[in-house]
């Protein structure tokens, strides 16, 4: 052999000879694709669930907190306190509203006070919101166990929790002396009046908060030396239609405004708790993805070394007939590789069958729930409409697919390593 | 000149504690176109010296070569291809791919090859026409009989051409009347291809159709004769 002639395997021919190695023992292979699309399906509706309950918990924590993102003075998120604000809200809203953000900009005041009634005293968190149209009064409007929503321009009107007003033993109607510590060590207070009492069914609001129109909390500014005729406010929360777009209208925010005393933040930001919450809940999720994935693993290396294990003497052939190790190792690792296309396409089947069926029709969770809805702050919708990004559909098929095509390494190894000899006399 | 020579081969392996001594010795030389069979009782190193040939195993001691080629000098890629395109092989049993019909049993080793499709179906037709097998090409080996599937065994060895073919015992699982029938197929193909066969038997009706009978005893060559008239049925 001056010029060494050498064997070939066109990719074709490794193919079709793998695709009717994996039909050899039809009931084997089907066994084996319907654990993994189970498994794939299981994973589908687990993450699925998973993403649609912290998405729902997200969507509420953002409507019931300070939106997408909060334009706030600089420092303020670190140390809140009532001085803290920005005096020169008016203009500040002028310019936000030039920026044209497809969504909502909502004026909001933040005071930390003391509630009082001529029965008890507790400490409470005061929100001046816009009472006509903030995305909150959404979300707790519904909860309003008696009494009616504020008026725009209510100076006096005030919305309790349940749980405040017992504390308080505060009726409709109440009087409520609100008292806010000043920065120079005095304080200020104000007489409102009890018009509403929500029952959010969670502490954090039911305990703590007080829901006020702008007006009403825009006189403690003032005491704080703020201009009323500037609009001073804490914060903007911003909501958005679109909320792919955040990264984009968080660049143009912090563009605009004098970075020097304010500072744009997303929700991530601003809730870090929450954020913390859901990438524990999600290494949950993964834990159990990689159970299914090790089962899956299982499955295929069972079938493929099962396979390979059969075929010794076939393999011992193939070699005495001049098939090279090379392209025996690449005919094995086909048939992993084909049993993973199918187990992903099969898997996508059923996997994506009971998202698309859970995600129009949801899963009602309300009788494992009972009133326990609420999560670090927020709610969690008692039926979960199953979710999946298509980055999440990315991962899936990749984590999946790269799994079962790795399973196939050792089998085909093993099978890369038989002599001919040997395996004839098997 | 010979077309294949072996020189001092011994082979030796362990068997648990004790060392065996399965080949001795061994010189031979086969020239072109001779239909030889390798005879002696079971263990008397038969298969061990075929396979040696074959570039199968590697002996302990001694040279192989075909042609010009030192197959004993070759790495294991090298002898993987040297098979491929030099040798062809017939085993006693399961010879065939159970997922791949007769033609393309017969088409494989030609696929390995990289011979083009035309040329592999033309020659794989032939092949099977030749051993008797058209109307059976499109048949899975499991539809086959032993007989059938030896013959499509013969089929793809000579099919692709080699200058040695090499049959361990092949008609060992076979009738009297398949086994006859596979002797007469290999022993016309031998002559009309010109291609050299050495298969090993201790099968007395395929001794009979042998023109040299080497035979070995205790992994030594214990006579070497040329038949002068071997029987032949056609």
């Amino acid at each position: 052999m001056n010029e060494r002639q050498q064997s070939r395997l066109p990719m074709r021919v490794l193919f079709s000879l793998a695709w009717r190695n994996i039909w050899r023992h039809r009931r084997r292979t089907v066994i084996t694709l319907s654990s993994i699309a189970i498994g794939f399906g299981l994973a589908v509706l687990s993450i699925g669930i998973g993403d649609g309950s912290h998405n729902s918990m997200i969507r509420n924590a953002i409507k019931l907190g300070e939106g997408h993102l909060t334009v706030q003075p600089r420092g303020y998120l670190e140390a809140p306190a009532n001085y803290k604000y920005i005096a020169a809200g008016g203009s500040l809203a002028t310019q936000l509203a030039a920026l044209q953000i497809n969504g909502s900009v909502q004026p909001r005041i933040s005071l930390q006070v003391l509630a009082s009634t001529a029965s008890n005293s507790v400490g409470a968190v005061v929100e001046g919101v816009s009472a006509a149209d903030d995305p909150r009064t959404e979300m707790l409007r519904p909860m309003l166990l008696e009494g009616e929503w504020l008026q725009a321009g209510d100076e006096r009107g005030l919305l309790i929790g349940y749980g405040m007003a017992r504390k308080l033993k505060a009726k409709l109607g109440s009087k409520l002396v609100v008292m806010a510590g000043k920065q120079g060590g005095d304080s200020q207070a104000q007489l409102g009046r009890v018009r509403g009492i929500f029952d959010s069914h969670m502490d954090e609001l039911d305990d703590f908060l007080i829901l006020s129109d702008l007006s009403f909390a825009r006189v403690f500014l003032e005491g704080e030396g703020a201009e009323v005729a500037q609009q001073p406010v804490t914060r903007f929360a911003i909501f958005l239609d679109n909320e792919e777009q955040l990264a984009h209208w968080k660049q143009r925010l912090q563009e605009s405004i004098d970075q020097s005393a304010l500072v744009a933040l997303d929700w991530r930001e601003m809730m870090p708790q929450l954020v913390q919450f859901i990438v524990i809940d999600d290494a949950g999720n993964y834990v159990f993805l990689l159970l299914i994935l090790m089962l899956v693993v299982f499955g295929i290396v069972n079938t493929v070394l099962m396979s390979v294990l059969e075929r010794t003497r076939e393999f011992g052939l193939l070699r005495a007939l001049g098939m090279g190790r090379y392209h025996l190792l690449w005919l094995v690792f086909c048939e992993s590789l084909l049993l993973s296309l199918l187990a992903v396409v099969i898997g996508w089947l059923v996997g994506g069958g009971l998202h698309l069926w859970f995600s129009r029709h949801g899963i009602d969770f309300s009788a494992m729930m009972a009133e326990g809805t609420t999560i670090m702050g927020t709610f969690m919708d008692p039926v979960v409409f199953t979710e999946l990004s298509a980055e999440r559909v990315i991962q899936l098929t990749v984590i999946i697919f790269g799994a079962t095509l790795a399973s196939g390494i050792y089998p085909a190894i093993k099978a890369a390593r038989v002599t001919p000899v040997a395996a004839l006399r098997t | 000149m010979a077309l294949l020579r072996l020189e001092g081969i011994g082979k030796r392996y362990r068997q648990g504690e004790v060392e065996v001594e399965a080949l001795h010795d061994i010189n031979l030389s086969v020239t072109e176109g001779e239909f030889a069979a390798l005879v002696g009782p079971s263990g008397s190193g038969k298969t061990t010296l075929l396979n040696i040939i074959g570039g199968l195993d590697s002996p302990s001691s001694g040279s192989v070569h075909l042609n010009d080629t030192a197959i004993t000098r070759l790495s294991e890629a090298e002898l993987s291809d040297f098979r491929l395109f030099q040798l062809g092989f017939i085993f006693q049993a399961y010879n065939l791919v159970p997922v791949l019909s007769a033609l393309e049993n017969v088409e494989l080793v030609m696929v390995m090859q990289g011979r083009p499709l035309h040329e592999r179906r033309e020659r794989a037709e032939h092949y099977l026409e030749l051993v008797g097998l058209t109307a059976m090409m499109h048949r899975r080996p499991s539809a086959l009989s032993g007989g059938q599937q030896q013959r499509v065994a013969v089929a793809r060895a000579l099919a692709a051409g080699p200058r040695l073919v090499l049959a361990d015992e092949p008609t060992a699982n076979l009738d009297s009347e398949n086994a006859t029938a596979l002797l007469d197929i290999m022993h016309r193909l031998s002559h009309e291809e010109k291609t050299t066969f050495i298969f090993s038997t201790h099968d007395p009706r395929v001794m009979e159709r042998a023109e040299r009978i080497i035979t070995l005893r205790d992994g030594q060559v214990e006579s070497d004769e040329t038949v002068a008239t071997p029987h032949h049925a056609s």
